[in-house]
Parts: C-alpha cells; sequence; structure tokens
C-alpha cells in the first residue's frame, strides 16, 4: 500500500503553446496545450507540496494579456479538490527559484521550504555580473527573495546541498546542477518505503516538460531531448534527464513533467468544475479518491 | 495611460516613464542582491561572505538610484508613482545600511523591515504605470513564446 496520496493539481494553463519551446530542436511542429500545477502529497503526518505556482494578484494580468496564461486558479480553490487547505501545507519542495514555482511563499503560512543551496548561491553570484548578464536570471522576482528572507527568518527555509535521501520518510531530493538553473532539484517518492521498490515516482520540476524530453519523437529511435530553455548545458539536461528514468527502471510514465497535459490520460483524472484536471497518481491507505 | 499615447499632452508622462524606468531597474536588481545575502545570512551564515561583493554593489546602485529618482522631472500623473519610486529606493538604502552595519553586526529585523518596504514600494510603481515590470519572463517557461520586447517599445 502507498504510504503518500499524490496528486496533479493544474492552476492555470496556456492552451497554445509552442511546441519548438518545450523539445529543443523542433521548429514549427504546432501548439499543445501547456497546464501549469504543482504536486500534492498526503501521508506519513505530512501535508506537501512540490512548488507553489504563482500569485496571480502580482501579475497576472500582466501573463494573461502578454502571454496567454488562462484560467488561474488560486492555491485555496486548487487544493480545496483534494480537502486540502494552504494552511494544512507543512513542507514545500521548490524544484528551482522561477516565479512559478516559488511565487507564492506567503500563501503557505505554517509551511517549511525547501530549496537547493547551490540554487541561492549562484543566483547571488550571476546578479552581482551587471545587466548585460540578466539572461541568467531572468524569472527571478525580487518580490520572492523577500518572501523567501522572511520565511527564514520564520526559521521556515532550508537550504539542501546537494543530493539527500530521506528529507522525509520515502522521500528524496537530488540536486541537478547547471541545467534549467542552478541548482534545479528533482524529487523522488519511495511510496513503498523500499530503496528499489517498484512504487517510485520522480517529480521533475522544469527539467523535462513534457514524457517526448525522455523519449523523443520517433518510437522506432528513442532518445532524451532537452528542454530548450537554461542556463547550465543540454549536456547536464539530458544526463540529469537519464538519471530520473534510470531511478525508476526506465518507465517513462514514473517521471512526472507537471507541464505535461497527457498525464490527465496517463492516470485517473477529473476536470474541475472551473475547467482544471486533477490527475491522480496514487492513494494512501485510508485516502479516498479524488477523482472518482 | 490608454489609446491617445503619444498626443502632445501625454509627452511628460512619457518622458518621465523613460526617465524612471532604467532608475527601477536598478532598485529592483539591488533589491535582489540584498534580499539574496539576506537569505544566506539567514540560511547558511557562513556563506554570506559570498554576497558581500554584490552587497557592496548593491549599496552603490541604491545611492546612484536615488539621486537619478530625484533628479527626474514629474508631472502631475506620475506624482503618486514618483513617490513610490523615492520611497522604494529610500529602504532600500536602509537595508544596505542594516546589511553593512559593522560594528553591532546586521540588524535582522530593520534588514527584513527595510526589504519589505522596498519590496512593496517597487510593487506599487509596477502597478501604477505601464512599462514597469519587474520580472523578466523570457526566462520562464511560460513566456518563451512571445515576442521579445525592447527598451524602445515601453519609452
Amino acid at each position: 500500500m502507498a504510504d503518500y496520496s499524490i496528486w496533479v493539481l493544474e492552476y492555470a494553463a496556456v492552451e497554445k503553446f509552442p511546441f519548438s519551446v518545450m523539445m529543443y530542436g523542433p521548429q514549427h511542429q504546432g501548439t499543445r496545450k501547456l497546464p501549469y500545477a504543482y504536486v500534492l502529497l498526503k501521508g506519513k503526518g505530512e501535508t506537501i507540496l512540490i512548488d507553489t505556482g504563482y500569485d496571480h494578484v502580482a501579475f497576472g494580468k500582466q501573463l494573461a494579456d502578454a502571454y496567454g496564461v488562462s484560467n488561474y486558479h488560486g492555491p485555496r480553490e486548487v487544493l480545496a479538490e483534494c480537502g486540502v487547505r494552504p494552511e494544512d501545507i507543512t513542507r514545500v519542495f521548490i524544484t528551482h527559484a522561477h516565479f512559478d514555482h516559488m511565487g507564492a511563499i506567503h500563501l503557505f503560512p505554517n509551511a517549511k521550504f525547501y530549496l537547493q543551496k547551490s540554487e541561492l548561491d549562484k543566483w547571488v553570484w550571476a546578479l552581482a555580473l551587471g545587466p548585460e548578464y540578466r539572461f541568467l536570471t531572468g524569472g527571478g522576482d525580487p518580490a520572492d527573495i523577500v518572501r523567501a528572507v522572511e520565511a527564514a527568518k520564520e526559521g521556515r527555509m532550508v537550504l539542501i546541498d546537494g543530493d539527500q535521501e530521506n528529507v522525509l520518510p520515502g522521500i528524496d531530493v537530488h540536486l541537478a546542477a547547471d541545467t534549467h538553473t542552478y541548482g534545479s532539484m528533482y524529487v523522488t517518492v519511495r511510496n513503498d518505503g523500499t530503496r528499489n521498490g517498484e512504487d517510485k515516482w520522480v517529480f521533475a520540476g522544469d527539467l523535462i516538460y513534457t514524457y517526448d524530453n525522455l523519449t523523443g519523437l520517433d518510437p522506432d529511435a528513442p532518445q532524451i531531448v532537452p528542454i530548450g530553455l537554461a542556463v547550465g548545458s543540454q549536456h547536464n539536461l539530458i544526463f540529469s534527464s537519464a538519471a530520473m528514468l534510470k531511478s525508476v527502471g526506465g518507465e517513462v510514465r514514473r517521471v512526472i513533467p507537471v507541464h505535461e497535459d497527457r498525464l490527465r490520460t496517463t492516470f485517473p483524472s477529473r476536470l474541475t468544475d472551473k475547467g482544471l484536471q486533477v490527475v491522480e497518481i496514487a492513494l494512501a491507505s485510508g485516502e479516498k479518491s479524488r477523482v472518482g | 495611460m490608454d489609446g491617445t499615447v503619444g498626443a502632445p499632452d501625454e509627452q511628460p508622462l512619457l518622458r518621465y516613464v523613460a526617465a524612471a524606468r532604467p532608475a527601477q531597474q536598478l532598485v529592483g536588481e539591488a533589491l535582489k542582491q540584498v534580499a539574496g545575502f539576506a537569505l544566506l545570512l539567514m540560511t547558511s551564515p557562513g556563506r554570506a561572505s559570498l554576497a558581500e561583493g554584490a552587497l557592496t554593489a548593491a549599496a552603490d546602485a541604491a545611492a546612484r538610484a536615488a539621486e537619478d529618482i530625484r533628479a527626474i522631472p514629474v508631472p502631475g500623473r506620475a506624482a503618486h508613482h514618483h513617490h513610490h519610486m523615492r520611497a522604494a529606493a529610500e529602504a532600500l538604502r536602509r537595508a544596505c545600511a542594516a546589511a553593512l552595519g559593522r560594528r553591532g553586526g546586521v540588524n535582522r529585523d530593520d534588514l527584513v523591515h527595510a526589504l519589505r518596504a522596498a519590496s512593496d514600494h517597487l510593487r506599487a510603481t509596477e502597478r501604477l504605470l505601464p512599462g514597469f515590470e519587474l520580472i523578466d519572463f523570457g526566462q520562464a517557461c511560460c513566456a518563451a513564446h512571445a515576442p521579445p520586447r525592447f527598451v524602445c517599445e515601453v519609452a
């Protein structure tokens, strides 16, 4: 039986997103829906998020008007689909420091946050380089860093240095250095508690946007094709993808890209009355399904 | 601003936006640097020295931004915006002073309060007039598909 119930919860989307951004290389391949989502885990006395999403109040209109991000709903509405309130969240793993992944720290007042140390160290270093190097620090919101400082002052911000097993029981974090960002992190949930059990899941952050990053587009000649956005290297993205895939015995569906629209057909899912997908990855003992 | 942008009576406001935008960016970048230092200080004090160079640069930038902001001609319609610009720069200077407090060490309460104030005033500048966005969305997956935005379009 699973230790943690796991859901991927959509909170916004870009309906027509160029596929060429999701994979490095293929141009003029049309568009796909790009959902925005975070991951909710419940079990072992903890209620956990992987990433926070962003706060629509700050720049939602700008994202909607200029970039086509639509149907945003805040965490109170989104988490309610699984009977959870923002105040219930006890831990948050932040995969990287972009605004759409750590832009809502202030909405989870009782949570402890986990971020890779190198994400902060190298970002601070890059900030000192000057405006002509701003590509290296783009996607960061000064308000998010200030909120992180406030959380740190309250003892609710933990910096992790590299890989660490059992940060919580059965949950490991891994550093994917110099990839999408300087200190991107992916999260492994060993849901039967054993080291190499079959019920193991990897939550990839933005290291991959779609399953196609792990398989390529030709089923007869599979290959790893990295995403197109990186301050690190495509080389490192490829090898971090390979490591994630290897850790789940090569079973592609167990490496979860939250931006993948096909999660809703790969796992049991439900469309809410707000037009958002709830995807159910696993159910712990005693937990009722939220998609049935 | 609305569809009449560019009309003669809008020119002072447009000149204000063009002059104020670089100063606001300077404050925003410096705020990230000071906040980054503060985060290192509070999570791993031994590593805060990594950010001391950035902190010194941020203090210089804050002083420069405050001077630049004071020197900008302010049309009536930009008065509220300019108030927040000045307040953001002033709060940032207080944050730098708290972070650089040598003899008595860093005053964490003062530092956090000043960072919060600078962030709030900066957010107000983003909200009050167009062209003052604080985040470079070009490195975020939601926005990589959008056409690039050039400085001349803002001004």
